[in-house]
């Protein structure tokens, strides 16, 4: 037999000092670590006796630090707090297992409320469990859980939006500009052609805004054939590649471009200009989802029709304000919170039209 | 006879960084803020490493024989949605296979199991019978893995939708416990992890495949000429391997009461870097059971303790990463002086 184990070598000083400093090392990292992050939790440190303060503390997860929208609402958040409440704000880094164990930590830290944005939606009936269990009221935000786990407790509360309504808007903009311009009609066949970006295929927003898109301009009594329809990902590169493909395969039949979200409008604004349009009179009304800074750009420059906002402030401040008069021991209503709540346990923050004129009020 | 102690202390601290780092941790963060020292957060703790453990030690066997698997976070993902699938309550509206009658517990976990097992196996079988590196053939396997998982998930009436409405007794097996509840009870995850802790120490160090295993990862020639069936023994310990992040796939369905195609991951990088900062050597040949539980513990308790005293989460990666690349520059050091 061969032998494999290897002895570290008595008295070797430099192995020795390495181990040493490393620990010194990581002690000292762990410890400037905390200090450098005092500004974010300020009262975090008073440890035992600080149990009884007067501010509540409301434990927020968010599911991904990353993600433009849900930093919005962060920090929203974050600020309505102010004065209000003490938010200790994680990331679940987009795994429902890292958010759960943030929870446990929550509970353990004896939090006076609970808001979750989940990870994955139908992970909510666990987490439910587990404040119910340990009496924490908890919100969660901007992605809905089952009906049937929202129905597990009376101090369960959701505060979101309605997916299909940023659908509507984006069909009501076309919609609109089809009516107030007959010249829209390029072949004057009384029928709007128009091309479909979708997001990721299955992902709820990407059904729910194509459908209830196109459903809004039949809705205003317009009649619509479907010229194409693909899938982009969510993504501007593609929305510029899939629409390069349509332009190449239906150019002119093409009267206006439906995108589930605003990167893939300016993919495909991107590709029309490389084609000609928005220049010399040549133009197609384009519409978008999201309000991104990107797009409110477009809208200045006259390329992108319009755009609608998920309002992350307000859904922002709609859940701390929730979660605050929780953790008071209160029931939430329009008195106390500033949002109406329907059945008793949802609020729904409203979708916003954007287009040039108003603009303004999505920077 | 003071200098033969300070020589000995040296001598200590070298042979036992990885538990004077965890110590150390610990220590820091209790210093910081008194009430992390609770047996709440010991228990949270254990929980939360329990899963990350038993993927740590699978990934470990690998490690050993001098080989990396790149599949273990693809694998988890993949028997988390197995499993799920075939456990959902019966009047849930959601459900994955409608017309599926409540099996009994065993059968799907077992399935899931074995799903990892299978993937183990061709890791084993690639690297064993085709000479293909380890890192490229776990690297060709976790993408298909993730590929055939996503498609499975996204079969009809499912459609990418997250899987829930677990049953009962599948997410007792998640979120249940021994004793009389709240601290003082150990919850079902950390026996788990117990028992397969004991098992792999059990191969590690009592059976011929464990004493194969560090031989083939301390010298594969060598072990070859000394009448090792080295490629045999490879496929063995792949196909363990992935049989434990199979059940530890289960075990994370059953916990958060749900599964996507995403769960997992990135685990294995997670795993890896618990082995190295475990003692684990990533030359192979090098690494013990509980080296490898105080690794997975370090990054618990990181894990848990800097959320636990409010450190900005960037902050967490930057500890992380520094600790991993410290553990790894004392390992190699180690083979430096041997030289």
């Amino acid at each position: 037999m061969v032998s494999t184990t290897i002895q570290i070598e008595k008295g070797d000083f430099r192995v020795n000092k390495l181990v040493s400093t490393a620990t010194a090392a990581v002690l000292a990292l762990s410890i400037a670590g905390c200090s450098g992050s005092g500004g974010s939790q300020p009262t975090a440190g008073e440890g035992g006796g600080g149990g009884a303060s007067t501010t509540p503390k409301i434990g927020v997860a968010i599911y991904k630090f990353d993600d433009t929208f849900m930093t919005g609402v962060r920090n929203a958040i974050s600020q309505s707090a102010e004065g209000k409440a003490e938010v200790d704000i994680v990331d679940s880094q987009n795994s429902q297992p890292t958010q759960n164990d943030k929870v446990d930590l929550f509970i353990t830290k004896k939090v006076n409320a609970l808001a979750i944005n989940p990870v994955d939606r139908t992970a909510a009936g666990v987490i439910i469990d587990k404040a119910k269990q340990a009496n924490i009221p908890v919100v969660f935000f901007n992605r809905e859980p089952m009906p049937e786990d929202m129905q597990k407790w009376d101090k369960v509360y959701y505060v979101g939006a309605k997916a299909e309504e940023s659908g509507t808007i984006s069909g009501q903009l076309i919609a609109d500009y089809w009516k107030a311009h007959p010249e829209a009609d390029k072949n004057k066949d009384g029928v709007l052609q128009y091309v479909m970006l979708k997001g990721e295929p299955g992902h709820q927003d990407a059904e729910l805004r194509t459908k209830y898109s196109v459903k809004a301009i039949e809705d205003a009594g317009i009649k619509v054939e479907k010229v194409a329809e693909d899938t982009a990902m969510w993504d501007r590169v593609k929305g510029q590649e899939k629409m390069a493909a349509f332009l190449a395969s239906a150019g002119d039949k093409i009267e206006a471009v439906l995108a589930n979200n605003d990167d893939m409008a300016l993919g495909a604004i991107e590709a029309l200009k490389a084609a000609g349009y928005f220049k010399d009179n040549k133009y197609i009304p384009v519409v978008g989802v999201d309000a991104t800074a990107p797009a409110l750009k477009e809208l200045e420059n006259g390329t992108l029709l319009g755009t609608v906002l998920n309002d992350a402030k307000n859904q922002g401040k709609a859940t701390l304000n929730i979660a605050a008069v929780l953790a008071q021991g209160q029931t939430p209503t329009k008195e106390n919170t500033g949002y109406e709540i329907t059945d008793g346990k949802y609020v729904w923050i409203p979708y916003k039209k954007i287009t040039k004129e108003n603009m303004n009020e999505a920077k | 006879m003071r200098n033969l102690n300070a020589t000995s202390i040296r001598e200590f601290c070298a042979q036992n960084a990885i538990y004077i780092v965890l110590v150390a941790l610990i220590v820091g963060i209790a210093v910081y803020d008194s009430q992390f020292l609770s047996v709440t957060t010991i228990r949270d703790i254990l929980l939360q490493s329990s899963t990350r453990a038993i993927i740590a030690l699978g990934a470990a066997f690998v490690l050993i024989t001098g080989g990396v698997d790149l599949s273990a976070g693809r694998v988890v993902g993949l028997t988390a949605v197995l499993s799920a699938s075939m456990l959902q309550m019966q009047d849930y509206p959601r459900r994955f296979f409608p017309d599926l009658p409540d099996l009994p517990l065993l059968v799907p976990v077992l399935l899931a199991i074995l799903a990892g097992l299978i993937v183990g196996l061709i890791n084993g079988v690639i690297v064993a019978k085709f000479s293909v590196p380890p890192f490229i053939a776990t690297l060709g396997t976790m993408v298909i893995v993730y590929g055939a998982n996503s498609i499975y998930f996204d079969m009809e009436p499912n459609e990418s939708q997250p899987i829930g409405g677990l049953r009962q007794d599948f997410s007792h097996l998640g979120t249940g416990y021994i004793g009389p509840g709240g601290p003082y009870s150990i919850p079902y995850i950390v026996i788990i992890a117990i028992v397969v802790s004991v098992v792999v120490w059990v191969i590690f160090n009592k059976t011929r495949l464990g004493k194969n295993m560090y031989a083939i990862g301390g010298n594969m020639q060598a072990a070859a000429v000394s009448g090792i069936n080295v490629g045999l023994n490879l496929i063995v310990i792949y196909a363990i391997a992935g049989a434990l992040y199979g059940l530890a796939g289960v075990l994370e369905a059953a916990r958060t009461g749900g599964a996507t195609n995403n769960y997992g991951n990135m685990y294995e990088l997670d795993a890896i870097a618990a082995c190295v900062v475990g003692g684990v050597s990533t030359s192979g040949g090098i690494g013990t059971v509980p080296g490898i539980l105080a690794g997975v513990l370090i990054f618990g308790v990181i894990n848990y303790g800097l959320t636990f005293i409010g450190v900005n989460p960037y902050w967490q990666l930057i500890i992380k990463g520094l600790i991993i690349v410290a553990a790894v520059a004392v390992d190699i050091r180690k083979y430096l002086a041997k030289r």
